[in-house]
């Protein structure tokens, strides 16, 4: 998703020091429904859990190069639901994952037909609240084909869709996408699709689908954008998410966007609505989010281990003082 | 995509371009190595060479002399060593070296090397891609490492290499060009640029100039140039 992607921009902004002040969202609960954890690390999960994130979607996405065996992709399956979604349940978050087979990956047709006879073993593991993120990035005709045999998958299975469009040629990508969806007959309300513009928003919600929001340094949305975004279409069907990989973007961008919102003078039901509720309204017909789970996931029990593993090893003490140079 | 007398004499070229630019005792090893995976059945001495070769080449900027220079842009237009490193040319020759007669195997040798590269590596086998025989079974490779989102590997395929121009189809064509400009590559050194500009690739391109402009967000200059030229 990343990379190298406007290195001038990225170098000649400015550096605009208006600190994240938690306290402008204290009491404010945030659910990130885009975020690779996989690729971040457990600096990042403290940060998410001081910031208000309690729960998570990890759409499967590829690996920042083309996996070349189908048990990677078993492997990186299992890994969503078994090991980092631990890891997650470590810090009080709250993780669940959407499962598909990436756009990009669909152009290895040969190992494409693998993935897909495995998909089914995976899509109904508990916590797994959608397909995604599959869709469209080059376009090709390989990745429509793997996009309808998925969307097919959803609809067979009743789940949601979450799509991924394109960074480049995006309105006729995410044009595309959304006949494709109509044309297999999902309806607009299972499907969010993902990464939109301001060239996209309009089509994307008055066609009836969820349009989600990347707030992504550089290459995406930026959170100004995104406030006026929301000033001019309002809270309904709209989401805001992070995407944080491992390209250079932001764990915390969902509640610093809805920081920024409540600093604009955002309405606070509204902020509730990008930031958490619609979220769990769309990803929720899934039947595979229970909002108490947010709340007994924060009971920590340090003594828990994944298959003998875990993170808070015994007697280490789950904050560390990052300021200070002994590590104990 | 370049016959076979033409790829005789760059291969010559190739050798004594890599001569002059390697001690003798890596020039040695490399000859060694070059006759023995062209007569080995399986891919012992192309995995471990291949693999070894910046080990014992060193990967110094090459050197090359002016005529050579001239030479190799007679023999293939649009393709140049401008900015390589021995080993990469050195890697180049040693695939140009392997067996191509059972196609079969030349293809698997050559795929294998792909599923296990590293960057290095990558950079070299997309620059192999005009002188690999087979020419339209390289066509996904490139297409995935058009995928890619390593900056140098996009370059190999990207800057002076006149596969692409040459193999792609319009809609890998267009992608390649559209993914120089969002990471910000020298547009400037793709090979074929101008010749395969075209309408599908000029409405995208306006459309990418909209999705800028509503952002806030600079314009490339190259891209009203292209503009222009696929009207």
């Amino acid at each position: 998703m990343c990379c190298n992607d406007n290195i001038q921009e990225r170098n000649a902004g400015e550096r605009d020091q208006s600190a994240l002040d938690l306290n402008d969202i204290s009491g404010m609960r945030f659910f990130d429904p885009h975020i690779h954890m996989t690729a971040r690390t457990t600096d990042d999960y403290q940060a998410m859990v001081d910031a208000g994130i309690i729960a998570i979607i990890e759409p499967a996405f590829w690996l920042g190069q083309p996996r070349t065996g189908v048990d990677s992709f078993k492997d990186y399956y299992s890994s969503l639901i078994g090991w980092e979604r631990f890891r997650s349940s470590q810090f009080g978050i709250k993780h669940y994952c959407t499962i598909g087979l990436n756009s990009r990956e669909a152009n290895n047709e040969a190992l494409a037909e693998q993935v897909m006879e495995l998909l089914p073993q995976f899509i109904f593991k508990e916590g797994v609240v959608g397909i995604g993120e599959i869709g469209f990035d080059d376009q090709t005709a390989a990745e429509e084909k793997y996009f309808r045999l998925q969307l097919e998958l959803a609809k067979e299975a009743g789940l949601p869709v979450q799509i991924h469009t394109p960074h480049r040629d995006k309105k006729k990508g995410t044009q595309r996408s959304m006949d494709i969806a109509i044309e297999h007959g999902l309806s607009p309300y299972s499907v969010i699709v993902d990464h939109n513009n301001e060239e996209t928003v309009k089509e994307v919600l008055d066609r009836g689908f969820w349009a989600a929001f990347t707030i992504y340094p550089f290459t995406k949305m930026g959170n100004e954008r995104m406030v006026e975004v929301v000033k001019q279409y309002g809270s309904e069907r709209i989401m805001i998410n992070s995407a944080a990989d491992w390209g250079i973007s932001d764990p915390l961008a969902v509640p610093k966007t809805a920081a920024l919102m409540k600093k604009s003078g955002i309405a606070l039901p509204d902020i509730e609505l990008v930031s958490f509720r619609n979220a769990i309204t769309a990803f929720g017909q899934s039947g595979q989010i229970n909002e108490n789970d947010f709340i007994t996931v924060k009971n920590i029990d340090q003594s828990q281990k994944f298959e003998s593993n875990s993170i808070l090893r015994g007697g280490q003490q789950p904050r560390i003082d990052k300021n200070s140079i002994i590590i104990k | 995509m370049v016959d076979i007398e033409k790829k005789k004499k760059l291969d010559k070229l190739f050798q004594h371009i890599i001569q002059q630019n390697l001690s003798s005792d890596a020039w040695a090893w490399l000859a060694d190595k070059a006759e023995r995976i062209k007569t080995e059945e399986k891919t012992l001495q192309l995995n471990l060479s291949f693999a070894r070769l910046p080990r014992m080449s060193g990967k110094s900027n090459l050197i090359v002399q002016p005529e050579d220079l001239a030479k190799i842009a007679a023999l293939l237009p649009g393709f140049s060593l401008q900015g390589w490193t021995v080993d990469r040319l050195a890697r180049v020759w040693l695939l140009m070296q392997l067996p191509d007669v059972d196609k079969m195997v030349y293809l698997k040798k050559i795929k294998n090397l792909f599923t296990a590269a590293e960057m290095n590596e990558l950079v070299a086998l997309y620059s192999a891609l005009p002188f690999l025989q087979y020419t339209e079974e390289w066509v996904s490779h490139c297409e995935e490492g058009i995928r890619s989102n390593i900056g140098t590997v996009l370059e190999a395929i990207m800057y002076h290499n006149p596969y692409p121009a040459h193999a792609l189809s319009a809609a890998a064509w267009n992608q390649m060009v559209l993914k120089a400009f969002f990471t910000e590559k020298d547009v400037d050194q793709i090979t074929g640029l101008k010749e395969r500009a075209n309408q599908a690739l000029t409405q995208t391109l306006k459309d990418y100039v909209e999705e800028r402009l509503a952002a806030h967000r600079t314009v490339h200059p190259k891209i009203y140039e292209l503009l222009e030229l696929g009207k």
